[in-house]
């Protein structure tokens, strides 16, 4: 198991390297020299020259590269041109606490809702709410997070005014959390719900809840107790797999609500030109991925001894 | 079957907007503003915050999302496909590399390097189709390496090989019809996903250039007169709703269709 968890690590490591590799080159090659796009177009041709220089943009690209990564290692991403000009670290790393908790919410919500309307509707095969519940979980994964957004806002600021449509948590408290979580959570409720509803049917069919309903167990304990149980695997998959979604999500989700996570940072980076910080939440969220994702492989190997050896 | 009619229907509104529109998608016209939709006042679906005809922006943003969508799909699918077929038939180092290469782009949070690469390159319609082409390929490399590994050992693969075959004729004539069904399926689920991307991104101001219509940029004028107006927010989003639906709709179909063990399910 050690020697898993050490090599799934460092083929972690290797993925963030070749990230930063891309970042790094992407961003160079392809909009030429990155000075030209932080500057307003009307900078002079001397504070180009300067910038320039103050951010070794005229090195040459291997030095370059070689000073990225020494400065990589030692946690150091460069100074943001915005935000009083402090380390981007600094600046992203305040931010990600509100993404976490927008993200963490939603989550919770498309689990809970999710797996036990899932779960209904599996016991329940094709009655009305199992149908009811099939068509709204098809149209939910086809709306975008975005819109969602834009109608809670319609209905519950604009009309009934019972939420608050911009802020964090620090200024609303929990009502403000409501709307953002939902429209982030809409489509993970949708895609619990199916794959929830399939592998209970799956799992319902299987010889040992034959059996234990032979044994004459109410049915709701054959669900909850037998059979959810064994149906919980993909559902945790799912759960995973979604968190790379999330991370894009909340960037249209931050920018509707006015939430201070790093999706809103990114954003903001983009119209204030600040290179350096638009990198470093990239960097954040890839880092935040591909360490969920070793995450969900050791916890795998862990649930089954199989993965472990292949 | 409904999935077909709108998808038919999107297509028409994209290949025929001159002729099907009513107005013109871009003419302004400062008196007539933020109307409610009727069918007396000439504007079936009411106008925007710039007195331009919502139901011709509506039928032009088709055009915009369906072209976006297919071309880039088509790019995800043809990179997908080679790194596929490459890493499935030679395996050994290169399968290594290309697959430790689909994992990072699998980490990158899509949405926000596109923006970034929009933004970077420049908002214009071949960007967009670039950038999420070039982001979105890695299902199709995963999911057809797969099926290229468990071909590669069937039996006709095998005696293509003793025959003295080269790798690259048994990529291109044996395994590649073989996979052909998979990528269709996976293709028309990926549109969807394309419509949304493309959304989201003129959505967030970094899509396709204005004052060309787009189904997110109408949705991202809207945001600012929700107050005032009910239909504004709510009728482009009917419509990406409609054709994402209509695309996974249609590529869940296809799956059954294609593949007899599901057909039963």
């Amino acid at each position: 198991m050690g020697r898993y968890i050490l090599k799934r690590f460092l083929e972690g490591i290797v993925t963030l390297w070749l990230i930063t590799l891309a970042v790094f080159f992407v961003l160079r090659l392809g909009g030429g020299n990155p000075v030209e796009y932080m500057l307003p177009p009307e900078a002079t041709q001397a504070d180009v020259a300067a910038l320039t220089k103050a951010y070794g943009f005229d090195k040459p690209l291997i030095e370059q590269y070689y000073i990225f990564n020494k400065n990589l290692l030692q946690g150091d991403l460069g100074t943001a041109l915005a935000w009083d000009k402090r380390p981007t670290v600094e600046v992203v790393w305040q931010r990600v606490p509100a993404t976490l908790q927008l993200t963490t919410a939603s989550m919770v919500l498309a689990v809970v809702i999710g797996v036990v309307i899932g779960a209904i509707s599996a016991s329940r095969p094709d009655s009305l709410f199992d149908k009811v519940g099939k068509v709204s979980a098809i149209i939910g994964q086809s709306m975008p997070v975005f819109w969602v957004g834009l109608l809670l806002i319609l209905i519950f600021s604009v009309y009934l005014n019972w939420l608050p449509s911009a802020g964090g948590v620090d200024r609303l408290g929990w009502k403000g959390i409501i709307m953002p979580a939902t429209s982030l959570g809409f489509f993970l409720i949708a895609s619990h719900m199916r794959i929830v509803r399939s592998t209970m049917l799956e799992v319902m069919e299987s010889d040992y809840i034959k059996l234990v309903r032979a044994k004459g167990l109410p049915t709701r304990m054959v669900i909850w107790k037998h059979a959810f149980k064994n149906a919980s695997i993909p559902v945790f998959t799912l759960f995973f797999v979604n968190f790379a979604a999330l991370v894009s999500g909340a960037v249209v989700t931050e920018t509707i609500f006015s939430w201070p996570g790093i999706g809103r940072l990114l954003v903001d980076s983009l119209i204030l030109r600040d290179y350096p910080t638009t990198q470093t939440v990239i960097l954040f969220a890839s880092a935040f991925i591909v360490f969920i994702n070793i995450l969900v492989d050791v916890m795998y190997a862990w649930l089954d001894p199989r993965i472990r050896v292949s | 079957m409904f999935s077909l009619v709108f998808l038919t229907i999107a297509l028409i509104c994209a290949l025929f907007a001159p002729i099907i529109a009513p107005h013109s998608p871009i003419e302004t016209n400062p008196t007539n503003i933020l109307k409610p939709p009727s069918i007396t006042s000439g504007n079936l679906l009411g106008t925007d915050n710039q007195g331009r005809d919502l139901l011709s922006r509506l039928i032009y943003g088709a055009q915009t999302s369906v072209m976006i969508g297919v071309l880039s799909v088509l790019l995800a699918a043809t990179v997908g496909t080679v790194i596929g077929l490459v890493s499935g038939v030679y395996r050994g180092w290169v399968d290594r590399i290309l697959m430790r290469v689909t994992d990072g782009f699998l980490a990158l949070p899509y949405l926000m390097v596109a923006l970034t690469a929009v933004a970077l390159l420049g908002s214009s319609v071949i960007n967009v189709i670039l950038v999420i082409g070039l982001l979105r390929w890695m299902g199709f490399a995963r999911v057809l390496r797969g099926e290229v590994l468990k071909l590669i050992e069937m039996d006709f693969v095998r005696l293509a090989l003793a025959s003295g075959a080269s790798r690259t004729r048994i990529m291109i004539t044996h395994v590649f019809p073989n996979i052909t069904n998979t990528l269709l399926v996976l293709a028309t689920l990926e549109i969807g996903l394309a419509v949304i991307v493309e959304a989201s991104l003129s959505f967030l101001g970094l899509g396709v250039p204005r004052p060309m219509p787009s189904w997110g940029s109408m949705l991202r004028d809207s945001q600012l007169y929700i107050y005032l107006t009910w239909w504004f927010p709510i009728i482009p989003g009917i419509a990406i709703t409609l054709l994402v639906m209509s695309a996974n709709l249609t590529g869940d179909w296809l799956r059954d269709r294609l593949d007899p063990t599901r057909r039963q399910l």
